[in-house]
């Protein structure tokens, strides 16, 4: 036991010590939210705020052409026009002029013929989209008017059919499509985690166990651990690498989260906005809180324990195959084909989950959920829906009984690749290997 | 110190035979050389002793005591695939195989200090290994292999990379070793070396022992009763008639001496008196074959 702690330590020590790691450790969330902060720059960056003059003739749009942050209209009085236009010309506070007509016994086809926008610079798409639906959703409630249809009523048309769902087996729990939403969110965010970690940290196993046989030092260490021992040492000490990466991540987020909120919320009070912005707002926030309320609604305490268990026993079954293959051949660019092992279950049982969203009950599901080499992901995508009871006792019995097989074989297959130098390894020799 | 008795060690279910009825005896505070050409089983047997394989059948004692895991921390081992970590500094290097051999961290600590004093390596400590030379290398290897204080020392080609300067430097810390009562076992296939060194040799090839022994009585079985002269001051006569009675080969004549061989079917003592007549003895002396020759007339016979 002191044998893998000191080896686990050391690759914790020496990984963790080295550039590469600090560097990518500390600047992977800065490069993220820096590029996720460019491209909102890029898009902020190419909104404009247009200036629209208003000769409304018709009399109709007064009070139903409204201004937001992008798109302003001015009414002016209609014997403006001419000189309006002139004074178009260069005026760089102002970006067009809106012409609608005089409208004669209800005509709107002629109205339409007859509206004019005059512009000095080029209005963008959204702009002109924007000033058509205004237009047509003016003249739309004027017709319906004349039809004689109250706006309360036509609201009253237009109100949503919303269907409440009641899951009977969880308690009557109400379970609205935002909840929905917010599990799927949940469980891909959980999912893709997993499924990278064990990946990029299976593969590190793999190289350090090449290192050391490419160094020749394993003879060395060999002539003073068990094979099994050094095996688990690195597995252990890459998993420790990973859960440290893993929390200075997920500190730093929270960290950075909260000062962004606190940024969030002093700008909000300083802007005394309209209307339309105050509602808004109010949306976000709702939306905010229905979230929140969503995820505490989640059973926390079992999907962080079926979250830990799952990836803690997935990456060790992982890792224990992948130390294999590091074992098995003599440089990198052997290992291509070998890792297709690894690689083809996990990713099936990613893909397979993406399906598993629609129907987290469903029979592909449960299988993908409970055979050992795709339930790390499986269950782990799952478990925000809830699942019985029994199933995750059954899952986590098989694979903790497939992983401690695994390690016995990977073990095996470890013992004798790493003494092997200069060839690789064929499935057949490998096989000889675990049968001896 | 070390018994092997009748290992047999093969490999691909039985196809390939490392060692077969492999015995040796190494006596404690001696200097062991396992001799043999690539391929013989040296390497498979020291992996045996230290317990990265096992033997088929066979047994091995250590004081008497069977093999057991126990021994691994009594063992100090430089395999021939020499190799350490590259991007750990020295120090740290030396601690962490101080620690897998249970040594505590402050002991390891004062142990490397004192052989980074013996081999002038003190000023490396901090240094990164991918920072060294091969040479440089080595050394910190051979602290590595000794610094638990093991009773018994395998060597597998200990000198190779080393220049000759460092060589010695080693080959003096390993006598010195010896005669602090550390059991050494060398293998290697310089013969040099066994014999400046090695008190004991057992000649392995294509798996089997051949001939074990004191290096002196491996030598003594080895010669051929040839000795060889050198004479001054000749009396043509009296050579003439000394070569009818003797089998002379090997003759010539340089600077007014004349050298040849004579292989001895009596007393070499009688040959001296013979010798007398025919000129000054400058040399006589009997020709006991080098470790090279007895391993090249061996493996030669053998096979």
């Amino acid at each position: 036991m002191n044998n893998i702690y000191l080896i686990t330590k050391r690759e914790f020590l020496t990984q963790v010590k080295k550039r590469s790691f600090i560097l990518l450790t500390l600047l992977a969330p800065l490069m993220i939210i820096g590029f996720g902060a460019v491209i909102g720059l890029m898009f902020k960056a190419n909104e404009s705020h247009n200036v629209i003059e208003v000769v409304d003739n018709s009399g109709l749009f007064k009070g139903q052409l409204k201004s937001n942050d992008k798109l302003e209209y001015v009414f002016v009085p209609a014997a403006d026009e001419k000189s309006k236009i002139k004074n178009l010309k260069g005026n760089e506070s102002l970006d067009g002029i809106l012409i609608l007509p005089q409208i004669a016994s209800q005509n709107f086809d002629d109205l339409e013929k007859n509206t004019r926008l005059v512009v000095n610079t080029k209005i963008g798409l959204d702009t002109k989209q924007r000033i058509i639906s205004d237009i047509s959703n003016a003249i739309k409630k004027e017709k319906i008017k004349q039809l004689g249809i109250a706006e309360s009523q036509l609201d009253n048309l237009d109100k949503n059919f919303e269907l409440k769902t009641i899951n009977v087996s969880e308690d009557n729990k109400e379970d609205s499509d935002l909840a929905f939403g917010v599990k799927t969110g949940l469980s891909l965010g959980l999912m893709y985690v997993t499924f990278m970690f064990i990946i990029i940290y299976g593969v590190r196993v793999m190289r350090s166990v090449l290192e050391e046989k490419n160094n020749r030092v394993v003879e060395i260490i060999i002539s003073s651990v068990k094979p099994f021992e050094l095996m688990m040492g690195k597995i252990l000490g890459v998993t420790m690498v990973a859960l440290t990466q893993f929390i200075i991540w997920i500190t730093m987020s929270v960290i950075g989260a909260l000062v962004l909120n606190t940024g969030f919320s002093s700008i909000q009070k300083n802007i005394p906005g309209g209307n339309a912005e105050v509602s808004d707002k109010l949306d976000i926030a709702q939306i905010a809180t229905q979230v929140s309320h969503s995820l505490l609604d989640l059973n926390f305490p079992l999907i962080i324990f079926v979250f830990i268990v799952f990836f803690l026993l997935g990456y060790i079954f992982y890792s224990s195959i992948y130390a294999a293959i590091g074992s098995a051949v003599d440089n990198e660019t052997e290992t291509q084909q070998f890792t297709l092992f690894a690689i083809l279950p996990l990713t099936l049982g990613m893909y397979g989950s993406f399906s598993l969203m629609n129907n987290p009950d469903g029979p592909l599901g449960f299988w993908l959920s409970i055979i050992p080499f795709t339930s790390p992901v499986a269950m782990i995508a799952r478990i925000p829906y809830g699942v019985p009871a029994w199933e995750i006792a059954l899952s986590i019995f098989l694979l903790l009984a497939t992983t401690i097989f695994m390690i016995f074989l990977a073990g095996k297959i470890y013992r004798v690749g790493i003494l092997m130098y200069g060839n690789k390894a064929t499935l057949k020799e490998i096989w000889k290997w675990i049968r001896s | 110190m070390l018994k092997a008795e009748h290992i047999t060690k093969t490999y691909n279910a039985g196809k390939k035979i490392a060692l077969d009825d492999f015995s040796i005896h190494v006596p404690k505070g001696s200097i062991y050389g396992l001799l043999g050409p690539n391929g013989a089983g040296k390497t498979s047997f020291i992996r045996i002793i230290n317990q990265i394989t096992q033997a088929d059948s066979g047994d091995v004692f250590i004081n008497g005591e069977k093999l057991n895991p126990n021994h691994i921390k009594d063992i100090g081992y430089m395999p021939e695939e020499r190799g350490l970590y590259k991007n750990m500094s020295v120090g740290d290097q030396i601690l962490y195989f101080g620690e897998l051999k249970g040594m505590k961290k402050n002991d390891a600590l004062n142990e490397a200090k004192k052989w980074f004093d013996k081999l002038h390596i003190d000023q490396w400590w901090k240094k990164k290994l991918s920072e060294l030379s091969k040479g440089m290398a080595q050394k910190i290897q051979f602290v590595v292999t000794v610094l638990h204080r093991p009773h018994l020392l395998i060597l597998d080609e200990p000198f190779s990379g080393f220049d000759p300067v460092n060589a010695n430097l080693i080959k003096d810390q390993i006598i010195e070793l010896k005669n602090n009562g550390t059991t050494i076992i060398l293998s290697t296939h310089r013969m040099e070396s066994v014999e400046e060194m090695c008190d004991y040799v057992a000649l392995i090839d294509n798996s089997k022992k051949i001939i074990d022994g004191r290096v002196f009585d491996v030598r003594e079985k080895f010669k051929k009763n040839i000795f060889g002269i050198t004479l001054s001051d000749v009396n043509n006569e009296q050579l003439q008639n000394f070569q009818n009675k003797y089998e002379i080969f090997n003759l010539s004549e340089q600077n007014n001496l004349i050298s040849f061989d004579l292989k001895n079917t009596v007393n070499q003592n009688d040959i001296l008196l013979d010798l007398v007549q025919a000129g000054k003895v400058r040399s006589f002396e009997e020709k006991i074959p080098s470790m090279n020759e007895v391993f090249i007339n061996a493996v030669g016979n053998h096979s």
